[in-house]
């Protein structure tokens, strides 16, 4: 962890308000990237993502407790995630929870769900990690998830595969279950 | 003709359901993806064990593919949100009681004016 975001750690998690206050500053600054990237996994929306962060900044300026004894940015990312992006991402899909069919626990879990291995891998391990995962399956499932993470269309994907939207979606699909099954590998193996 | 026979089961299947979860999530609109789930559909969703293990690589895929679109380039703007969040939130700590005061005062006045 840098000199910045120690200091500023120690200034959040200081008993005086005004303190607390000024370290905020350098703490957004050290964290918002590292923070934004991590939420968008879940929201997907930049503006929603910035919506939510506020009050997680606000949150930890209330009550930093949990930040006292933070040594590295994982062991941060990893308490942050857990005591105040969990609660707000949350709160941001209880609104329309009413309307929903979906159980509240499968609402959760699917908003804000546990916390994984990968989860809190950093970014950079983990495009390393998907490479490689990714350069193990067949040409055409890797096209399909690449093309995918392109931005692409299901009807795009079909016609570069010269296939139907029907069988996109189940080679989508069975390729993330594939993904899936060869990342939980490397980490039993790490 | 049996009635079964006739009615056609307009459901997503699993694999529709996933992708098109993993659709909404990367383009931002998760919203959109949980209001169009049927009671049916949310039944296959909750009963799916191959369902939750895919919405984690789905997650990665979207941390690692679009996360960096999220990057604001104005963390100043942001930082004075912030700072504007604090203080409404120093204000309503410094007077907890404000809705309660609020209630007492317009008691007082109905009191005075009777």
């Amino acid at each position: 962890m840098n000199k910045r975001l120690r200091n500023a750690l120690k200034g959040l998690t200081a008993p005086d308000v005004e303190r607390r206050r000024r370290a905020m500053e350098p703490f957004v600054r050290a964290t918002f990237g590292i923070f934004i990237k991590y939420l968008y996994r879940y929201l997907g929306n930049e503006v929603e993502c910035e919506d939510v962060l506020e009050d997680v900044y606000a949150d930890i300026w209330e009550n930093p407790e949990r930040l006292r004894n933070i040594t590295n940015e994982k062991q941060l990312l990893m308490t942050v995630y857990l005591y105040y992006m969990r609660k707000r991402l949350r709160e941001v899909y209880r609104r329309i929870n009413r309307n929903l069919y979906l159980s509240q626990r499968n609402l959760k879990e699917l908003i804000a769900p546990e916390i994984g291995a990968l989860e809190m891998v950093s970014r950079s391990e983990l495009q390393q990690i998907l490479g490689q995962a990714l350069s193990k399956l067949k040409a055409r499932e890797r096209r399909a998830i690449e093309l995918w993470m392109e931005g692409a269309s299901n009807r795009s994907i079909a016609n570069e595969l010269k296939t139907t939207v029907g069988a996109v979606k189940m080679l989508e699909y069975r390729t993330m279950l594939k993904l899936r099954k060869m990342l939980r590998y490397y980490y039993r193996e790490d | 003709m049996p009635e079964e026979e006739t009615m056609s089961d307009t459901n997503r299947e699993i694999h529709e359901l996933l992708v098109d979860y993993a659709g909404a999530l990367r383009d931002g609109c998760i919203p959109s993806f949980l209001k169009s789930l049927t009671r049916e559909e949310a039944e296959r969703i909750a009963s799916s064990w191959e369902f939750w293990d895919a919405t984690e690589v789905s997650r990665i895929l979207n941390g690692v593919g679009f996360a960096d679109k999220a990057v604001t380039t104005n963390v100043s703007l942001f930082i004075s949100h912030v700072d504007a969040k604090i203080a409404s939130r120093k204000k309503l700590k410094a007077s907890p009681n404000g809705k309660r005061s609020a209630r007492a005062r317009s008691v007082t006045k109905r009191e005075n004016r009777t």
